[in-house]
This record gives structure tokens, C-alpha cells and sequence, in this order.
């Protein structure tokens, strides 16, 4: 495995003001203007960089589309303090993760194996805005899980993923996003080889006034490629999420299957929710489905739980406590495990969040 | 009877627009086996409903003690935490939380069963290997793809676990096979041995109750009770059917109105 870091750049930078990040996080093919549901406009920070000498990721790299668009990889590459280059070679299963920072390439040669993890750090100051900008390409038969936690330590969070899978690579996603303030989170895979899969699992929670904005694109350009994009979250208090999902059945991918859906549990009449599920094709041996559902807790659902002894408010708690066991489970480092681990204990008290770390038996192995 | 766990008393219920129960009296002691049976459509599963809390019904007269309280105002998540458990006859699936997360929050929610995660998770497998369950539906979520049998076992899971006062089982033989009939059976069997809790059974099948020793047998039909008895009264019904109840029913009816 080689790994280097290709800039070194000082974090004494100064703030020289702010920009703004123009209707980025766009889909491929967009909807009426009126709904607001096509981008969102983001102020950012922008640091001088006056005097740096920088260098960028390999130009193999470029070509690698992110989720968030353009705008947001030129200005995540302009601010980043380092420019981080991992290679895992031919045929190596990477056991260590790998651990994304602001501007990361990864490079998974033909029939390795790596574990790629994004997690923001709770812990200190909350910062104005933190990103991630994370670009991956999977050779062929290479398989990449990338792991994303988002869990808080700034008001604004911004991730840009971009993946290019080549022949039979096998790209596993799973989501978390669960911190408060604005995430704004874009993916990017292009399954280009023939039989590259990607299975994309993302988890969300919205809360108080948190804002969410979600932008998931597939693109299946290799024949017989297949992509499973599975969505689910609970949103309550204020929150306003709106969720791009576009599978893009490329012409030349014969043989594909996409599929696509969504579940959200809306717990609060205050929450402004959106969802835009597309699925473009240009092929006709190829199969595409999407699906959405929005919904309250049936009173079934709740009737059954309180027939247990939770309350109402307890009952619908249980759902967000589900989300967080499902990150712990997940997470795979010690560090990925204080950070949801401490945003769990922001959402649900510290009582419950240990007892999530006790019943995975995670306190076992670690003092997390 | 010594000791009553469960009285209702005059107890008259039912939807909105329709009653079903009609002035309900009956009492269960503690650590006793009642059966409940009667025709379809008689009421069985609304009174084991009403006695629950459950707010699609609304009592109009009458009132439900237990444990010595009046519970007839409380919610549902009170009369559980209070000793009530109703396994419902067509268990409900609940998309979005892990069958884990759930059983430890509401055991987490009785003083009485807090317990350390680890001892929980020991507990858990316990009581699953007791009920022939493997280790990887805990992951899964709560009923959710569940077989009628496995829904039915996840009930009994709870049962054991949650050690009420008084078990209401709400024709929880229905649907089963007889693999897991006798798997259910046994659940209940080490419920009564090990936390000597009461159990009103609802059903129609005789042989869920071969191994319990029952204390009293209830019949109701069209929402009354209409006769009470010892436990050979079930082999009487085994033998008869519900037709002379229904006969008598009819002739009470005709003199009420």
C-alpha cells in the first residue's frame, strides 16, 4: 500500500471573507424552479491563499464527478489544508480504514479491497463550516465501503463524494447524517465497467432547525451493472429536507437494473420535506425503479408500542434511537464510534447513548 | 377467589358508531389461568383490547381494577408498566427499529428489569434459545418479514422477558403450525412456572391449554358473558360447540329487550 500526503499547507490561514456557492448539489436533470427542491445556495468561508504553494490530487482524478458539482470541488480544493493521496495496491485487502480528510483521492487498484471513512469531529469548538471532498476509483473487481458519519462540530457541513467503478467493482455506501445544523451532502458514482454494483444505504435525522440537502446520482454506463439506493430517515421539530436521487441508465448500459427508495417518518406537522426520485434512460434492455414513502407513525404502530409501555413521545424516540444503533453497529473506528456516540448523547441524553454502547458491547472491547 | 388481580365490573365498550361489550363482570386472581372462548365475532378480542387501554374503544360504563388501582382512565403505556401484557393476535409490524432496540427499551422502562446491557443481551439469548429462535433476528426489524409463527414466538419473546402481573393472549394459537404451536405452548408454560403471572387465554383451540392448569372458563357471546365455569366446561364446548350458549344468548336477549 502506498500512501503520501501530497501538501502540507499550514492552518494559519486566515479568513478573508466569505463566498457564496451559487444552486450547487444539483441532479442531472432538474424540476421546476417554483418547488426549490433543484439546489440549494450555500455561504462558505474562503481562507487567502495568498503565498501558498499547493499541489492538487493526480490529474487522473479530475475527471471523477462529485456529487455537490463543480463549484463545490473547486472551492473544497482552494480551501483544503492538504490534498490526501491513497493508493492501496493491486489485489491488497486493506484491513486499517482509511480515513478521508478535506481533499481525498483514493486510489482501490484492480482486486483490492478498502474501507474509506468520513466523520466529522464533535468534539471542541463548533466550527462555521467543515468539508469533505472525497474521490474514489475502483479498479476492476476492486471492492470500496464507504462509511460517511456526519454528526456534528460545525453549523454547516458540506460533503462531496465522487466514485468511478470499473469492470465487476463492487461499491458499498452507508450513510449517516446526523448532525444538527445545515448538511448539504452530495454522491457521485458512475458504475463505467461492466457488472459494477453499487449498494448505497443512507440514514438521515432531521431535527429542530436542522437543514438537510441530499444529492444522490448514479450513473450506469456499463452493460449489466446493478445499483440498490436505499434512503430512510426521521425528521422532526423544524427540519427541511430535500433529497435528489437520479439513477442515470446511460445509453450502452443493456442489461442494467437501478433501484431506488425512499422512507421518511415525518414527526412533526413543522417539518418541510422533499423528495425528488429520477430515473433517466436512454436504453431499452434495462430496468429502473423508484419509489418514495412519507408518513407519520401509524397509530397501529404506536397503539402496539404503547401497549408496551412507551409513551407517545417515547414511542416515535425509538425510531431515532434505532437510527443511532444502526451507526454504532456500523462505525468502525474508535473515533467514527465517540463521534456518533457524542451526538448521541446531544439527541437522546447520555443515559440511553451509553446504553446503546452497552448493548452493542462495545464498552467491552474500548472506553469509548 | 382470593387475592384479585383483574376485576371488571359492569363493564360496557365499544367503537364510536357501534357497542360490543355489554355490562362485563369478571375477576382473575393472581397466578390464575382463565380461558375465555365463544363464537367469532363475540367480543373476546375487544375485551381483551379494552382491558389494555386501547383508545379505539371507549368504555361507557363500567370500571377495570387492577392490582388493587382502577386503571379504567389510564393509557395503555400505564397499565403495562403497571403489570398488563396483551399479545396480540395479528402482531404488528413495525418498520424502522431493530427488534434489539426495541426489547431494551421497554425493558429499560420497568425499574424492576433495568439490568446491565451485557446481562440484557444473556436474557435475550436465553429466552430465545428457549423458543428455538436464532441469534440474527435481534438485527432485524420488529416483526417486519416475520412468519406468522415468528411474530407469534417475538410475543412470547416479550412475555418472558417483560414478566407481567397478568397475560392476556389473544388467540396467540391462530395460524400456527404444529411445531410452533408446541413452541408457543411451551413459552406459556414457563411463563406460569416462572413468574407465576395470571393468563386470561382468548381462543378456540383446545390445545394450547393441555398443558395449563386452568382455574376458570368464561364464554361470551354477541358481548355478554354468558356463563362461567370450571375448567370442564372447555371440554363441554369441545364436545357441544357454542350452540347452547348461543340459544340462551338469544332467549336473554329477547327478554332484555
Amino acid at each position: 500500500m502506498a500512501e503520501s500526503t501530497l501538501d502540507a499547507r499550514q492552518d494559519a490561514r486566515p479568513t478573508a471573507g466569505h463566498v457564496t456557492l451559487e444552486r450547487v448539489n444539483t441532479p442531472p436533470a432538474q424540476t421546476w424552479n417554483y418547488l426549490r427542491a433543484n439546489d440549494i445556495t450555500l455561504t462558505v468561508p474562503v481562507h487567502s491563499r495568498k503565498g501558498d504553494v499547493f499541489f492538487a490530487l493526480p490529474r487522473l482524478f479530475e475527471g471523477v464527478e462529485c456529487g455537490m458539482g463543480p463549484t463545490v470541488t473547486a472551492w473544497a480544493e482552494s480551501q483544503a489544508k492538504d490534498a490526501h493521496y491513497v493508493e492501496v495496491k493491486a489485489g491488497e485487502k486493506r484491513k486499517e480504514p482509511i480515513a478521508a480528510q478535506e481533499d481525498t483521492g483514493v486510489m482501490v487498484r484492480a482486486g483490492a479491497e478498502a474501507t474509506i471513512v468520513i466523520c466529522t469531529q464533535p468534539d471542541g469548538p463548533v466550527q462555521d463550516t467543515t468539508a469533505a471532498l472525497v474521490r474514489v476509483i475502483a479498479e476492476r473487481g476492486a471492492r470500496v465501503h464507504l462509511l460517511e458519519f456526519v454528526c456534528g462540530g460545525s453549523d454547516q457541513r458540506l460533503d462531496s463524494v465522487g466514485i468511478v467503478a470499473d469492470e465487476d467493482a463492487r461499491i458499498d455506501v452507508r450513510q449517516f447524517f446526523l448532525g444538527a445544523g445545515t448538511t448539504a451532502a452530495g454522491l457521485a458514482v458512475a458504475l463505467d465497467g461492466n457488472r459494477a454494483r453499487l449498494d448505497l444505504t443512507c440514514r438521515y435525522l432531521g431535527r429542530e432547525q436542522d437543514i438537510l440537502d441530499i444529492n444522490h446520482v448514479v450513473r450506469q454506463r456499463g452493460r449489466n451493472t446493478h445499483c440498490d439506493v436505499r434512503e430512510s430517515g426521521v425528521l422532526d421539530g423544524h427540519a427541511k429536507k430535500s433529497l435528489r436521487a437520479t439513477i442515470d441508465l446511460v445509453h450502452g448500459s443493456s442489461g442494467s437494473e437501478g433501484a431506488e427508495l425512499e422512507n421518511v417518518l415525518i414527526l412533526s406537522d413543522d417539518v418541510t420535506n422533499k423528495t425528488m426520485p429520477v430515473i433517466l434512460c436512454d436504453e431499452d434492455d434495462v430496468a429502473g425503479n423508484h419509489g418514495a414513502s412519507i408518513g407519520s407513525v401509524g397509530p397501529e404502530q404506536i397503539q402496539y408500542l404503547r401497549d408496551r409501555g412507551l409513551s407517545m413521545q417515547e414511542a416515535e424516540g425509538l425510531y431515532v434511537r434505532a437510527l443511532f444503533d444502526e451507526a454504532l453497529i456500523c462505525a468502525p473506528t474508535p473515533q467514527t464510534r465517540a463521534a456518533v456516540l457524542a451526538r448521541a448523547t446531544d439527541v437522546l441524553g447520555s443515559e440511553v447513548a451509553n446504553d446503546l454502547v452497552d448493548g452493542l458491547g462495545l464498552r467491552d472491547a474500548e472506553e469509548v | 377467589m382470593s387475592n384479585q388481580l383483574l376485576r371488571v365490573s359492569g363493564l360496557s365498550a365499544g367503537t364510536e358508531d357501534k357497542p360490543i361489550l355489554h355490562d362485563v363482570s369478571l375477576a382473575v386472581g393472581a397466578g390464575e389461568t382463565h380461558v375465555l372462548m365463544g363464537p367469532n365475532g363475540a367480543g373476546k378480542s375487544t375485551l381483551g383490547h379494552v382491558i389494555m387501554g386501547d383508545p379505539a374503544y371507549q368504555v361507557s360504563s363500567g370500571t377495570i381494577e387492577f392490582d388493587g388501582k382502577d386503571v379504567t382512565e389510564d393509557a395503555a403505556d400505564k397499565r403495562s408498566l403497571a403489570g398488563i401484557f396483551l399479545s396480540y393476535q395479528a402482531p404488528v409490524e413495525v418498520p424502522g427499529v431493530p427488534l434489539y432496540s426495541y426489547l431494551r427499551t421497554i425493558t429499560q422502562k420497568r425499574p424492576e428489569l433495568k439490568m446491565t446491557a451485557r446481562k440484557f443481551r444473556a436474557r435475550v439469548g436465553e429466552i430465545a434459545d428457549q423458543l428455538d429462535m436464532g441469534s440474527s433476528f435481534l438485527t432485524r426489524e420488529l416483526n417486519v418479514g416475520f412468519s406468522g409463527g415468528e411474530k407469534k414466538k417475538i410475543e412470547m419473546l416479550q412475555l418472558l422477558l417483560l414478566r407481567p402481573k397478568l397475560a392476556i393472549l389473544d388467540e396467540t394459537d391462530s395460524g400456527l403450525d404444529v411445531d410452533a404451536l408446541s413452541v408457543v405452548s411451551r413459552g406459556i408454560e414457563t411463563y406460569r412456572a416462572d413468574c407465576d403471572g395470571a393468563l386470561l387465554v382468548i381462543t378456540h383451540n383446545t390445545r394450547i391449554l393441555e398443558r395449563l392448569k386452568v382455574d376458570r372458563t368464561h364464554v361470551m357471546v354477541q358481548g355478554h358473558l354468558v356463563a362461567e365455569g370450571p375448567a370442564s366446561l372447555i371440554d363441554s364446548i369441545d364436545e357441544h360447540g357454542f350452540e347452547q350458549f348461543e340459544k340462551a344468548s338469544a332467549v336473554a336477549g329477547g327478554e332484555r329487550a
